[in-house]
């Protein structure tokens, strides 16, 4: 497949917020970094995330559908410490992940992301920034 | 990125039905196939089954969303030729592409697809065998 070129939105020393249009673009390069992309947050999402060791994400909750499917990540990811939120279909294109970072608005948090200051309502960008920030923090690991 | 794994549910010549969770797994391999996926069909799905040469898709219309993006892939591949179907996100789980194939029911279709008898309300399976038995007619 063709390999996408991730988008830097935010950096500081080696941690950054990364743009992707597709999760499955994440790979170990993405270790300190938050990726907010236009992918559903579905179950195999989780996957991609966690090989990729990436330390938070942000992608879209394509309209939650049948049994929360679209949102499944997000409770995989709590289990395993990791900040995860998702953006409502209506407020960013799916597919997209400049839409995801530049429209979206929250409407499913994590556990995780929530104890960072994540809530439904936010800007995708706020989330983001809540999730770097909290990756810094002393205690982070 | 991982490679992800490719299910062939029907053959039919050298054309096959193959169901994967995610449209990242489509490859060269597949310019004889019709895949069906638990992704959404938005624009970058539609670019990635275009540049892998398949012949029909059909994923997850991923509730529409914003400017319909979760079923812009359709137009896209409508332009090309190529038929293409969304099931709707309440039928089916997206991210899985077997509840794709085994539960998922046609929500939308481009014109391509229905010109070869894909509709509304029916289900992925039905319009699957549909797009892979116009393949064997040439």
């Amino acid at each position: 497949m063709v390999k996408e070129v991730h988008k830097v939105a935010r950096q500081s020393g080696e941690r950054r917020i990364i743009i992707a249009n597709s999760a499955t673009s994440l790979n170990e390069s993405n270790r300190n970094d938050i990726a907010v992309f236009g992918s559903h947050c579905g179950e195999n999402v989780a996957g991609y995330v966690l090989k990729s060791g990436a330390r938070g994400m942000i992608g879209n909750d394509a309209g939650i559908g049948l049994e929360g499917a679209g949102i499944a990540a997000l409770k995989i990811l709590e289990e395993h410490g990791i900040p995860a939120a998702a953006v409502a279909a209506m407020s960013a294109e799916i597919g997209v992940g400049r839409s995801t970072y530049e429209e979206g608005v929250i409407s499913a948090v994590n556990k995780v992301a929530e104890r960072l200051g994540v809530s439904l309502g936010m800007s995708a960008k706020e989330a983001a920034d809540r999730m770097f920030e909290g990756m810094e923090a002393p205690g982070a690991r | 990125m991982a490679k992800e794994e490719q299910k062939i549910v029907r053959q039919l010549g050298e054309s096959r039905i193959i169901v994967a969770d995610s449209a990242a797994a489509m490859d060269e391999s597949n310019r004889r196939d019709i895949l069906v996926v638990g992704s959404h069909c938005g624009i970058n799905v539609g670019e990635l089954a275009l540049h892998n040469g398949i012949r029909g898709l059909i994923g997850n219309d991923a509730g529409l969303g914003k400017n319909e993006a979760g079923i812009a892939g359709l137009k896209l591949l409508e332009k090309h030729g190529i038929p293409a179907a969304a099931v709707a996100c309440m039928s089916a789980r997206i991210g899985s592409g077997m509840s794709t194939y085994e539960q998922g029911r046609i929500s939308v279709a481009n014109k391509v697809a229905e010109k070869l008898g894909v509709s509304v309300g029916m289900s992925a399976k039905e319009a699957a065998d549909k797009m892979l038995e116009s393949l064997s007619r040439g």
